[in-house]
């Protein structure tokens, strides 16, 4: 329309509508709720084992696993800015400020202890496994396969919308800041420069942008309602996801039964 | 049966200070394309919620008089049935787009998928609206990324693939290029053909004027007039209410003050192309004809 170029009809693309969705990847194609279990079984293994050999051996599960899913080039660079921060952090704290009979270092007030150190390495693994099951989690699901699976155990389209939706809004925002922000600088107004100056020319546009956006919602709630999102019918779906598989239901089972396991261990056995 | 019935109907917004509509009394007949067209703030797209029931189903306000719509009142219908039922595309293209799904042609499925369409058909249905609006190029792009042209005719598509029995459509055109909007009019007058009834807002009253089979006239919140779309096009009562007459009706009008009146005045360019090719055939010197 509007232009001499016949375009083809992607007669592929269409078709990939026809059969479940794939990524080409076993990891991948995990149902989101199977792997949210696994993820979740992860987690908790490593929250439950003793000593750091435990969740540090989640972590490097998570690295291998990225490394399968062919996803390491996303996974591993975001991880290690994780680890390199929060995981730093967290160790630091720890092994600085937890008392323990056997001193290493005094540095002024600070005594730096064995045991602060252990339990230091230990609370910051396990953090970094929960982050990292978080992580791997998004990074290998698709929030609309995520989505499509919840509500196909009975959760309601508009629930899986407003998530949908907010994540939607964080980039809308951005780019409505940007546009505000540009706009601003187009008439003079200095938006660069340092810390005070950035700060001075932000915050009176936030009202604005946050207005905007609200108002925004109406009209897309508008929107929704006349393309039948209220209608009371059964919704159907124009994606699919892959059948649950048998060998994927062992795995998961497998997985959970660690974790129910390390739990029972670390209730009755090692704490 | 009618399909719309307004009787002495007025609408003020919760936070209005003054009516957007006022004592409008109005019937839609099914099958018909009826313009609607008046100058920016007059009321058109108001009156198009009330006919959709978003007034007072989700902008809320005093609305006084009886609206019924295929025969029921108004303020018995289910929103949810009135959205299957009247499908309306509406004027800003920037918030059409549901914001959730990845590509243009899940985006367009969307309302079959809130309509419980099956797979099958849902892919048939929104392949040919593709086809129907030249969107190929488009179908695997993300919407949040296109423009607003773009966007506008995505949100066309998602509605028309819904295939209700009747549309109101807002402005579809108004951020589309010339070659574009006379495409989405083409789109029309095969729904057109297709006998569904249709409320059009659109501010260009050339292709109103090809396309229309009665014109709404509204000012100030008041339909000043309703009728044919010939008998509109050439009132006076068009001019009063500020919308511009069609090119060719205007220069219709500047040969007849000229003293060198055409022998009908044309809405369309095809009627005035033929009056003036007749004029020029019957004047025994071509150059003064006119």
């Amino acid at each position: 329309m509007g232009s001499s170029t016949v375009h083809e009809l992607d007669q592929d693309f269409i078709n990939s509508f026809r059969s479940p969705a794939t990524a080409g990847n076993r990891i991948r194609d995990l149902n989101p709720i199977s792997f949210a279990i696994i993820m979740l079984s992860c987690s908790v293994t490593a929250i439950a084992l003793p000593g750091p050999a435990g969740p540090a051996a989640i972590c490097l599960l998570f690295a291998v696993l990225s490394v399968a899913a062919g996803l390491a080039k996303t996974f591993l660079p975001l991880y290690g800015k994780l680890f390199a921060v929060v995981g730093l952090i967290l160790f630091v704290l720890r092994a600085a400020f937890l008392p323990g009979n056997h001193i290493l270092w005094t540095v002024g007030p600070i005594s730096i202890s064995a045991e602060g150190i252990i339990q230091g390495l230990n609370f910051s693994l396990v953090v970094m496994a929960v982050c990292g099951a978080v992580t791997f989690f998004f990074a290998v699901t698709p929030m609309k396969n995520l989505m499509l699976a919840l509500e196909q155990r009975g959760v309601t389209p508009r629930a899986t919308y407003i998530i949908l939706a907010s994540f939607q809004a964080i980039t809308d925002l951005g780019k409505n800041t940007k546009v505000v922000m540009d706009a601003q600088k187009s008439r003079g107004i200095e938006t660069e420069g340092g810390m005070v100056r950035r700060t001075t020319a932000f915050l009176p546009i936030l009202a604005p942008v946050f207005l905007a956006a609200m108002s925004q919602t109406e009209e897309r709630a508008l929107a929704l309602d006349a393309r039948a999102f209220n209608s009371r019918n059964r919704h159907s779906h124009l994606v699919s996801l892959r059948p649950v598989s048998s060998a994927e239901i062992i795995v998961v089972c497998a997985v959970a039964l660690g974790a129910v396991l390390s739990i029972v261990g670390a209730v009755f056995i090692w704490n | 049966m009618e399909l719309v019935s307004l009787r002495n109907v007025g609408f003020t917004y919760a936070y209005g200070d003054k009516p957007a509509l006022t004592d409008i009394s109005l019937t839609i007949e099914p099958g018909l394309l009826y313009g609607v067209v008046g100058l920016n703030a007059s009321g058109k797209s108001t009156l198009c919620s009330v006919i959709r029931g978003i007034i007072p189903h989700f902008h809320h306000g005093e609305l006084t008089g009886e609206v019924r719509i295929m025969g029921k009142d108004l303020l018995d219908w289910d929103p949810a049935e009135l959205s299957k039922s009247i499908g309306y595309v509406f004027q800003n293209p920037f918030t059409q787009i549901s914001g959730v799904k990845e590509t243009v042609f899940e985006e367009i499925a969307l309302g079959l998928e809130n309509l419980g369409i099956e797979r099958e058909e849902m892919i048939e249905r929104v392949t040919v609206v593709v086809r129907e609006l030249g969107l190929e190029a488009l179908i695997r792009k993300n919407p949040n990324e296109l423009s607003g042209g773009q966007r506008q005719k995505v949100a066309f598509a998602s509605i028309i693939a819904m295939d209700a029995d009747f549309i109101i459509i807002d402005e579809p055109t108004s951020q589309l290029d010339p070659d574009a909007s006379e495409a989405v009019f083409g789109i029309i007058r095969q729904l057109k053909e297709r006998g569904k009834s249709i409320i059009l807002v659109e501010h260009k009253i050339d292709l109103m004027a090809e396309y229309a089979d009665r014109i709404i006239v509204m000012k100030g919140g008041q339909v000043v007039m309703e009728g044919p779309a010939r008998d509109v096009l050439v009132s006076d009562g068009l001019g009063d209410a500020g919308v511009p007459y069609p090119e060719v009706t205007e220069l219709a009008f500047a040969l007849a003050r000229a003293g060198k009146p055409l022998s009908s005045v044309p809405i369309t360019r095809a009627e005035a192309a033929q009056l003036v090719s007749d004029r020029i055939k019957e004047a025994p010197h071509a150059h003064s004809a006119l």
